[in-house]
């Protein structure tokens, strides 16, 4: 799950699998198009909803972040 | 009540003096009083609209809290995981139900007050008789501001990324929160919560540094914003046609530095007065000049209002049932394409919202659609930019982030000049000298003297801009001003506090009664 997640993340943006802050938003390294790209396509790899209530900084702050978030929705 | 009043200089003074002295828990209950003082003052008025506005938050807000509840309770009771789907859904619309009939009485609210001033000369003309009431009602102090800020708390209740308040008190404290309520920045309830109940200890270095902000932002205010707005004020009053292009030009370059000086000088100063207080606002601006693209600058520039719009309509939107459903069409459709249309529609939301936010006039949502569309064309063509600069051997480097900066203002200029103008036939008069008659010679003739500043006062108008200028480069390389200054020998660190001081009280505009001119985005 990790790799695939990391793999939809690369394919959108790659500064993103480098960064190892914890404010990936504010600092810049993705845009909102960029968070609606990948939620895009974790929805349908994971074949999840992501709703908006989990679209906040604190769950896209790092790649780590982003893995946590898909894995706790599979486990719901 | 302006910042740079003496009324509100005493206010601060005394609530200063008092929430340090007061027993600590009941450091909030002053600064609601103070906020309560500040905006009743403002207001010339009983705060009627804000205390609506807070009651039907409050209700929301309990609504949600004790809907979740339920939903938890009954969850916990469900055994398999397509009956607590079915549940979660259930619960969700109501809560949703709630909250948009909470959204559409508010916003509500906040349109009529807005477009009343349209509307009744319209209603006038159609029914031929005078409504004359409208005459006396006055539009509430901070409206557009502590609206949406009560927004993000009922949305944010709803998607449980805020803990609910159960103290109405501390919800029009939230609202109401002085420094923040007649411009922002947009607070958010988790964020200030927490901090209204921390217990607070006075800090000698804290209150300097307060203080010092507070100055920095008076200074750009009333040196700068309000100097540069004398000249934007004569040439824009000008009959257009007998400006050249040029001084049009400078004019215009001058508003965008105006609008900037005037913002961030007030956020500074609301920044500052609450960090006096031991209670941070969140940043506004990042110095947006400097940026390389328009979605750069609108990550810069007010920066809380940016992610409002994102985090509540943007995502809202694209993450609706409508949104996925365009999303699903139009991927199947047009494979690369078609997974950008949903972020597009997004964006034109976003910003012929956030035109209609800023202004009433079809300026402001001509200036909005021009945002969303370039917002919405760089989203586009921004895979076929890559190739271009790789086909052009062009590198990243100093002189393409310098080139990609002077596209940034020239987009932003274009606006400018639309929501400057006093009509769009100005607007139109304004764009056709810059082809028409843009005659350089006006600049240095003495026709650039003619628009209220003479050579003093341009020269002073220079130096005051390499100061700002020399900060904001300093800020850009992450140095903390304030910081560095402190570390420094008492000569220089004293010479340029006094400096700066020095020139607020003998070169800032003051009006008749030595007040300062109204901030800019007061009338947004």
């Amino acid at each position: 799950m990790e790799e695939k997640i990391l793999e939809i993340l690369g394919e959108h943006c790659e500064e993103a699998l480098d960064y190892d802050g914890d404010s990936m938003m504010e600092d810049g390294i993705i845009d909102s198009f960029t968070v609606i790209n990948v939620i895009s396509d974790i929805e349908d790899e994971f074949d999840i909803e992501i709703d908006a209530k989990y679209v906040v900084a604190e769950n896209f702050k790092n790649k780590e972040a982003i893995i946590a978030l898909v894995q706790r929705l599979l486990e719901e | 009540m302006q910042f740079t009043s003496y009324a509100f200089i005493i206010l601060w003074m005394a609530v200063f003096a008092l929430y340090y002295l007061c027993p600590k828990k009941m450091q909030w209950y002053l600064l609601l009083a103070a906020s309560v003082i500040f905006y009743s003052i403002g207001l010339k008025g009983i705060p009627l609209g804000l205390l609506l506005t807070g009651v039907t938050t409050y209700g929301c807000g309990l609504y949600l809290k004790g809907n979740l509840a339920r939903e938890k309770e009954e969850r916990s009771r469900c055994g398999d995981k397509e009956s607590k789907k079915a549940l979660k859904a259930v619960y969700q619309k109501k809560r949703k139900r709630v909250q948009a009939l909470y959204i559409l009485c508010n916003l509500g609210v906040l349109v009529c007050y807005k477009y009343a001033v349209i509307a009744v000369p319209v209603i006038e003309r159609l029914t031929g008789s005078h409504v004359g009431f409208l005459e006396k009602v006055v539009m509430p102090l901070g409206i557009s501001f502590y609206t949406l800020t009560a927004i993000s708390y009922v949305i944010d209740a709803g998607r449980e990324n805020c803990e609910v308040e159960t103290n109405f008190l501390k919800v029009i404290l939230f609202l109401s929160y002085f420094p923040a309520v007649t411009q922002g920045p947009f607070n958010r309830f988790a964020q200030m919560k927490e901090q209204f109940e921390k217990e607070h200890v006075f800090e000698y270095d804290r209150m300097l540094r307060g203080i010092q902000r507070f100055v920095w932002g008076a200074f750009k205010k009333m040196v700068i914003a309000d100097r540069l707005g004398i000249f934007v004020d004569r040439v824009y009053g000008t009959e257009s046609s007998v400006v050249a292009g040029s001084i049009y030009i400078c004019a215009t370059v001058f508003y965008m530095l105006q609008l900037y000086a005037d913002f961030s000088g007030y956020i500074d100063m609301a920044s500052g007065i609450s960090e006096t207080f031991d209670i941070v606002l969140p940043d506004n601006f990042k110095r947006p000049y400097f940026s390389k693209s328009v979605a750069e600058f609108w990550r810069r520039w007010h920066i809380t209002l940016g992610t409002w719009f994102k985090d509540y309509v943007m995502f809202s939107f694209v993450m609706s049932g409508v949104g996925r459903k365009i999303s699903k069409t139009c991927k199947n459709k047009w494979k690369g394409l078609g997974r950008q249309v949903t972020p597009i529609i997004g964006t034109l939301l976003v910003w012929f919202f956030t035109g209609i936010w800023h202004g009433r006039t079809v300026s402001y949502m001509l200036w909005g659609v021009y945002y969303g569309v370039i917002m919405s064309m760089s989203l586009i063509l921004e895979p076929s930019f890559g190739v271009w600069k790789r086909k052009l051997h062009i590198e990243e480097g100093r002189i393409w982030s310098v080139v990609c900066m002077i596209r940034t203002w020239l987009i932003v200029f274009v606006a400018d000049v639309l929501i400057r103008s006093v009509s769009l036939a100005q607007a139109g008069a304004i764009y056709a000298s810059f082809v028409t008659r843009l005659n350089i010679r006006s600049v240095l003739s003495k026709e650039f003297t003619s628009y209220g500043l003479n050579k003093y006062e341009f020269l002073l108008l220079f130096m005051v801009l390499l100061i700002w200028l020399a900060v904001s480069l300093a800020e850009e390389r992450g140095v903390d001003v304030r910081t560095y200054l402190a570390g420094r020998p008492a000569v220089i660190r004293w010479g340029c506090y006094y400096g700066i001081v020095l020139l607020l009280l003998f070169t800032g505009i003051y009006g008749g009664g030595y007040d300062t001119a109204v901030f800019m985005y007061q009338s947004f």
